[in-house]
């Protein structure tokens, strides 16, 4: 139990995915405008990251590995990523109209957001079971909303300050990010 | 000359980094270090040029509905050799950058120049294009590691510049990379809006 | 149907020939970078234990399930065939992570020959410090009867670390993993 717990709190705050970590920095500058946008993008990789999860290990375990074949990793995992994308995206659209119109934009996005395919290779670098990988996968999918929500929170009010031209737009983002990461920071003596 | 104009555009008017905002993941996180941010830059160059061969080579035969996955393929496939090679060949560099370079597959920028260039020009132009962005990217990578390691760290490719006690170890942390970025972005566009 | 029967056959031939492509780069690197893994064990094990002629692991023989838990791996280094020194891997959780030291042991001296920090994940510029000459290099020649003590000041003692400015976690991981090895070190080669 308690590894579990390290495991989510190592993964939500002190190894942030974006502000530690630096994966999936552009959606993080590109979707973090409005929190309405924000929600929906950190729904959308949650659920892509975790299924990513899932099927990349039981791919590198029950494929790669008997075969001998763990070089072919990266290739695998992005096509797997970019399949599950597409499939999840017919998925919705057929089921749930409504999701979809809400997910939608966000989804065909996501197979090049390198925060997917990063905690795919980190659960297999750090030799995660199945359930640690699942566990892993969702804890860093809630830091990434964490980070996408808090930030969208942070631009919302920035549109009202009087913020120098050079500076507004992703470089001020880039700036009140530096700050966050530094607020991060001091989670890293919590365990 | 045009072959010129496609080498010298990557550097400065559409530099990937800077001007097109793409492959912001490693750009923040490994420029710790100069000697970093070369390796960073070689490999990177070396993917995009491969990607960027192949597929103009083969514009005309990739079906036009699945050449997202063909290209993402090839990519994935030259990232793999070149991080194979980096392991064998210089195991130091790859450890630094780590996890980085297989994420390479999904860095904007390579895919961006084949969906907008290789896939419409012939393969000279290509690999003159592949060769600007490479050196673009690899450029602003090192202003981005020379900031970040002289200020952090008190040194320039390794060599001591002043004692460490007084560095800002701030700038080689997280915050120094997005806070370097930030003002470099901010520098660039308020020198546009003088050229304008 | 038979266009989607094309496109797939297309994929499949591209994915194949990148397979291919993949995997002959694979088998010239696999050996070169084989190599230099076991080539930067030896190295490493030679740091912190410079005299030997062969490495052995003896883990399974000395590690018990009532060893402590920061002990990972137990090497022999044999000189002209008998045992002359114990390298150990340890394991202690710091500041952000796991760091992986190796400890050397000289059997006849029952002294700390070297340590060396292998892998860790502490901050750059403060417990990453860890892996400089100038910390590694107090443990040298350090006793093995008692546990080693860390100072924020000046050590006084001789069983004393200085540690490291402003990351005391991490000193103390360190030393906390050199002691376990000390003590299995004191305990089984007597």
């Amino acid at each position: 139990m308690q590894e579990y717990f390290i495991i989510i709190i190592g993964a939500v705050l002190i190894n942030n995915i974006v502000l530690a970590q630096f994966l999936g920095i552009c959606p993080f500058l590109g979707v973090s405008k409005k929190l309405s946008a924000a929600i929906g993008m950190g729904a959308a990789v949650t659920f892509v990251l975790v299924l990513a999860g899932l099927f990349t290990w039981l791919v590198q375990t029950f494929v790669l590995n008997p075969f001998n074949i763990g070089y072919l990793q990266t290739i695998a995992f992005i096509l797997i990523i970019g399949a599950l994308v597409q499939f999840v995206e017919m998925v919705i659209k057929k089921y749930s109209p409504g999701l979809y119109k809400a997910l939608g934009i966000y989804l065909p996005l996501i197979t090049t957001n390198c925060a997917v395919l990063g905690v795919a290779i980190l659960n297999i670098q750090k030799d995660f079971d199945l359930g640690k990988t699942i566990v892993h996968s969702v804890s860093h999918a809630l830091g990434f909303t964490l980070a996408l929500i808090l930030m969208a929170g942070i631009r919302e009010r920035l549109e009202s300050e009087d913020i120098p031209k050079c500076m507004q737009g992703v470089p001020i983002a880039l700036v009140v990010a530096s700050l966050m990461s530094t607020a991060f920071l001091g989670f890293s003596g919590l365990i | 000359m045009s072959l010129l104009n496609e080498f010298t555009k990557g550097i400065i008017k559409e530099n990937p980094l800077f001007r097109l905002v793409l492959g912001t993941c490693p750009a923040l996180a490994i420029t710790t270090s100069v000697d970093n941010g070369l390796g960073m830059g070689a490999a990177f160059t070396a993917v995009l040029l491969g990607s960027n061969i192949v597929i103009s080579a083969m514009r005309k035969i990739i079906p036009d509905s699945i050449r997202i996955p063909v290209y993402i393929v090839i990519i994935a496939a030259f990232v793999t050799m070149i991080d194979l090679l980096m392991h064998a060949f210089s195991p130091d560099l790859y450890k630094a950058l780590g996890i980085f370079i297989p994420l390479i597959v999904v860095n904007c920028i390579i895919i961006g120049r084949a969906e907008a260039f290789a896939n419409r020009n012939s393969v000279v132009p290509s690999i003159f294009d592949a060769l600007g962005m490479g050196v673009g990217f690899t450029l602003a990578l090192v202003l981005m590691c020379t900031f970040r390691e002289v200020l952090g760290a008190g040194t320039f490719l390794g060599v001591r510049l002043f004692p460490e006690t007084k560095a800002a170890i701030m700038m080689i942390l997280p915050p120094g990379g997005f806070v370097t970025f930030g003002c470099i972005l901010g520098f660039l566009n308020k020198l546009q809006a003088k050229n304008a | 149907m038979l266009d989607i029967t094309k496109l797939c056959i297309f994929l499949l031939v591209v994915s194949t020939v990148a397979a291919f492509g993949v995997g002959y780069v694979n088998s010239m690197t696999a050996p070169v970078i084989h190599k230099q893994a076991e080539q930067a064990k030896v190295n490493s094990f030679r740091e912190v234990y410079p005299q030997g002629d062969e490495v052995k692991d003896e883990t399974a023989k000395y590690l018990k399930k009532d060893s402590s838990p920061l002990l990972k791996e137990v090497n022999m280094a044999y000189k002209g065939g008998a045992p002359a020194g114990v390298i150990y891997t340890v394991e202690p959780k710091g500041f952000s992570g796991p760091i992986t030291i190796l400890a050397g042991f000289d059997i006849a001296s029952r002294k700390l020959t070297a340590i060396k920090v292998l892998n860790q994940t502490e901050t750059p510029g403060l417990g990453a410090k860890a892996k400089d000459p100038l910390f590694q290099d107090q443990y040298k020649g350090k006793g093995t009867e008692t546990d080693l003590e860390v100072s924020k000041t000046p050590p006084t003692k001789d069983n004393q670390i200085q540690a490291i400015t402003a990351s005391t976690i991490t000193s103390k991981a360190v030393t906390s993993g050199i002691n376990a090895a000390r003590e299995h070190f004191a305990g089984n080669f007597k």
